[in-house]
């Protein structure tokens, strides 16, 4: 017999000037269930999140319904007994964490002042319980945490000053909206375990929206799918992975299920990248930071090497050396029997037919007074309408593009038509950064299969740089991690993400989150995570630069220096202690990447 | 913060250098000749050349730069703090400005504060409802106030309050002919009365600036309050007020936050404003006949008084640096991420 429901939404609609963002929205959150709400950009899961507190954006306007919360229907309170219920029984995280708190003002001043307004508490006592929430959510140091700006603290640190903010009062129910968008991969596994954690510690249920299927497999009981302001009827996480109910769903899961592209039946080396390495120095200080440190790469022609990495790791840098778009401090980058970092600016500039890149951004990435015509015809020899209707057809872009401005473009065909560019000189060789970070999730399935279908045809090598493990699995037939500027593991796609060996491309691995609810991590015992965060890269360790957070650290890796060494399976890695077990014994493949 | 404030303060002072080199080097290429002016055209030239002795303009300019900048030994000059004296009324330049800047000073502040004071809570109100009444009501009257120029405002409010109503007093200088004036002090009429407790001279003084206050507020108000207005819509839209109504702050907070994210910015850009009114304060001055450092610089000026100008020119622009670093430092004290 199922219990009562805690929220019970009926009828919801919101309005935009006459268009209708959120249509008669049906919608029930069990007591204590994590339910996961989905559906494409501009769908209205932030419309609706907002409604379900009585709120809008202007010129938003709520146009009816009813938002009943443990039996009392919020919408139709008076708009203070309506105030006191938010923060209080329903609580809201919202993207963009330093964007939702106040920049002048502390954060443990703004977690005591939600909750001096719920609970009869002073300013000192709001102040203590504040650094006491904060440090049951796993910040070190929470006492000098809470005297911190937000300007002052990580995006991570700042969601989880949210998370105190909503959960502080003890709300029942809890509406995280996209709460990890712009978090690194381990920060966003460690930050959703806190608030699954926290969530069942205040016995609160929580309303999860979002649009990586990959949270919803991991962390959620039941989804629901929005889609064009409508929500359709809510199922379970195996039903829904097993028969996704919707044409969008079905679209963002197809790639799982299709094969990984072959890797080529030769290896011939397109690029060797050896000892490379760049250094900037700070302005100010005189520090030297070290983005790139000694990265041996190699390039077969027609693959694809994924590089990943958290922010900072330098994974950019590389790709922008690799064109000498940023001159490298050191090392050599020999491209078809040539090394490029000696090349003269006149022999660079026809190398660079050769290489191309595309950027993260396509739309800060063209011309926004050029046409798509124009752009396509600067990249080529001479303008050739014939070749440029021929580029169009490649990348899947309609004729009538041509004669279109970027701006006039979604964000997905803007980058089929920096792809365009790219291929337009038939490099051997593209080093693709981020290129579907700034897409929605559909616009990205399209990238991916253009991409692998590009390769296909043409037999282009990628240099796919990238922090989203999804799609590089989709992409790669070899994978390299990078952690502080340094490669730690390099092998094949199997190999990194079955069963990484080094430490830290364990812990990267162990916290992508696959869109498949077989092995959620919800349901996972923790496992050995890194402690702290990432030191800065000016003041780096004189040996292992992980030593200092890795499980396993021994005294000799925080002296020695570690080198890349070369495994008899292929693939490389830079921890001795890890490839002297593996010499030892046979590689085992262990799925997920669980600690051997 | 120290550290900011030093590094301020060296730049401030790097800009007073400058712009005193500037300053003696242009007006010395001028196609004009004091000298002339001072002894009349009908001079002998005898006259003329011991005029020009005494002026010492018959040096160098090199060495009279060296003079001006009290180099040179035996004569005093910027380096003692001494501005030299003026050719027309032969009083050291320094006492002259002593007298005509606190009425400036006087007359601008006291307008910046009233019309600060008056253009928050009308922003805040035209925020609070863009395209509101309050809102349409107000930009009618910035465009309306900001359409005439200050002096016309000032022309048609002595007309009507003094020459009408008799509400003010006739617009002839800071204070009556036949009240005495307090000795002078700070050189502000106001306080030095109340320092010298004479409180008849205190609310000669207040209503003797009414006009003058009034025009400058009437006019200021404009701009500020559409400075604010914009500030407060932006918070007002900001992520960080809505994540407040969703976490259920009182309003009451909510807006005291608002305003203190309003207000920060909107600092910089009053001192921008002082530095602006104080050059053009000889519009006012002239209208009201206050013995003001505009009128001081026109004087000067339309005399070739050579040492009056450059001195004028410097305080001035000593007096907006220094307003310019004030702001600057409670922006900072606001806005922590500008110290750091």
């Amino acid at each position: 017999m199922p219990a009562e429901p805690l929220l019970s939404v009926r009828g919801l609609s919101v309005g935009f000037h006459g268009a209708i963002a959120v249509d008669a929205v049906d919608l029930d959150v069990m007591p204590g269930e994590i339910l996961g709400l989905t559906g494409d950009s501009g769908a209205g899961k932030s419309t609706l999140g907002l409604a379900l507190l009585g709120l809008t954006r202007p010129p938003g306007k709520l146009l009816g319904g009813h938002v009943t919360l443990e039996g009392e229907d919020l919408l139709a309170l008076p708009e203070d007994e309506l105030r006191k219920r938010r923060g209080s029984r329903i609580g809201l995280i919202v993207q963009n964490p330093r964007g939702a708190l106040s920049p002048l003002h502390t954060v443990g001043g703004q977690i005591g002042g939600v909750l001096r307004a719920h609970l009869p508490l002073g300013r000192k006592g709001a102040w203590q319980r504040a650094v006491e929430l904060l440090r049951g959510l796993g910040l070190n140091d929470p006492a000098r945490r809470a005297e911190a700006y937000p300007h002052e603290i990580s995006g991570g640190m700042a969601q989880r000053v949210l998370i105190a903010m909503a959960l502080g009062a003890g709300p029942r129910l809890l509406v995280a909206d996209e709460p990890t968008s712009g978090l690194d991969v381990t920060i966003q596994a460690q930050f959703l375990d806190e608030l699954a954690r926290a969530a069942r510690a205040a016995q609160s249920a929580v309303l999860l929206m979002t649009q990586d299927l990959g949270i919803i497999a991991n962390y959620c009981d039941r989804v629901a799918v929005m889609q064009q302001g409508r929500v359709l009827a809510p199922m379970s996480v195996r039903d829904f992975f097993a028969a996704p109910p919707d044409e969008y769903s079905r679209t963002l899961l197809s790639l799982r299920r299709e094969a990984p592209p072959a890797p080529p039946a030769q290896e011939t080396p397109l690029l060797v990248a050896k000892d490379l390495s760049k250094r900037f120095t700070l302005r100010g200080s005189g520090k030297v930071l070290q983005a790139v440190d000694r990265v041996e790469l190699t390039l077969h022609r027609g693959e694809t090497l994924g590089l990943v990495g958290e922010s900072g790791s330098g994974k950019t840098t590389v790709g922008r050396c690799l064109l000498r778009l940023v001159e490298p401090s050191g090392g050599s980058i020999e491209f078809e029997g040539q090394d490029l970092v000696t090349l003269k600016p006149a022999e660079l500039r026809r190398l660079r037919k050769r290489v191309q890149i595309v950027f993260q951004d396509p739309f800060d990435a063209l011309d926004p007074r050029w046409t798509a015509a124009e752009i396509l015809g600067e990249a080529l020899e001479k303008r050739d309408p014939a070749r440029i209707a021929e580029l169009l057809a490649l990348v899947d872009l309609p004729a009538t593009t041509a004669a279109q401005h970027p701006r006039s473009l979604s964000a997905g065909a803007q980058q089929r038509l920096s792809i365009a560019r790219a291929i337009a000189a038939e490099p051997m060789l593209i080093v693709l950064d981020e290129p579907t970070s700034a897409l929605t999730p559909l616009a990205r399935v399209g990238i991916v299969r253009l991409l692998r279908r590009l390769q296909e045809k043409l037999g282009t090598a990628y240099l796919f740089i990238s922090h989203d493990l999804n799609t590089v699995e989709q992409l790669s037939h070899r994978v390299a991690v990078m952690y502080l500027g340094q490669i730690v593991e390099q092998g094949s796609r199997v190999q990194i993400f079955e069963a990484p060996r080094h430490p830290y491309a364990r812990a990267l691995l162990a916290a992508h989150l696959a869109p498949d609810p077989a092995r959620r991590r919800i349901d996972r015992a923790p496992e050995a995570a890194l402690a702290g965060e990432i030191p800065s890269p000016v003041d780096l360790p004189r040996g292992c630069y992980l030593a200092g957070r890795c499980p396993q650290a021994q005294e000799a890796c925080r002296t020695t220096p570690q080198r890349l060494i070369a495994l008899p399976d292929g693939r490389a890695l830079r921890c001795a202690p890890e490839a002297a077990r593996a010499m030892n014994t046979e590689p085992t493949l262990i799925a997920g990447g669980v600690l051997t | 913060m120290t550290g900011f404030v030093a590094r301020r303060l060296a730049t401030a002072l790097l800009q007073l250098v400058g712009l005193a080199l500037v300053v003696f080097f242009a007006i010395r290429l001028l196609p004009a000749d004091p000298v002339a002016r001072l002894v009349g055209q009908n001079a002998s030239r005898e006259a003329y050349l011991a005029s020009q002795h005494a002026l010492g303009l018959d040096r160098p300019v090199l060495t009279q730069f060296g003079a001006y900048l009290g180099a040179l030994p035996g004569a005093s000059g910027l380096l003692q703090g001494d501005f030299g004296t003026s050719w027309v009324t032969g009083e050291p330049v320094a006492k002259e400005i002593g007298r005509a800047l606190p009425v400036t000073l006087e007359l601008i502040t006291i307008s910046f504060v009233l019309a600060f004071i008056l253009s928050v809570p009308l922003g805040m109100l035209c925020a609070l409802k863009p395209g509101g009444a309050a809102d349409n009501a107000t930009f009618g009257y910035s465009l309306f106030a900001g359409s005439q120029p200050e002096f016309w405002w000032g022309l048609l409010f002595i007309y009507f309050f003094f020459a009408i109503m008799g509400w003010a007093p006739a617009p002839l200088g800071r204070l009556d002919p036949l009240s005495t004036a307090p000795p002078a002090v700070t050189g502000l009429i106001t306080i030095d009365s109340l320092l010298a407790g004479n409180m008849a001279a205190f609310s000669d003084g207040l209503h003797h600036l009414m006009l003058p206050v009034l025009t400058k507020v009437f006019v200021l108000s404009g701009p500020i309050v559409k400075m604010v207005r914009q500030n407060m819509v932006r918070v007002l839209g900001s992520d960080y007020v809505l994540f407040a109504r969703a976490s259920g702050l009182p309003p009451g907070r909510i807006a005291r936050m608002a305003l203190k994210n309003a207000l920060a910015p909107a600092l910089t850009l009053l001192g921008v404003l002082y530095g602006y009114i104080l050059g053009g304060a000889v519009l006012i001055e002239t209208v009201f006949s206050l013995p003001g450092i505009g009128s001081y610089a026109v004087r000067s000026v339309l005399a070739f008084d050579y040492p009056a100008i450059q001195a004028v020119v410097l305080v001035i622009a000593a007096v907006s640096l220094f307003v310019y670093l004030a702001l600057d430092i409670v922006h900072a004290l606001l806005d922590p991420r500008l110290a750091s």
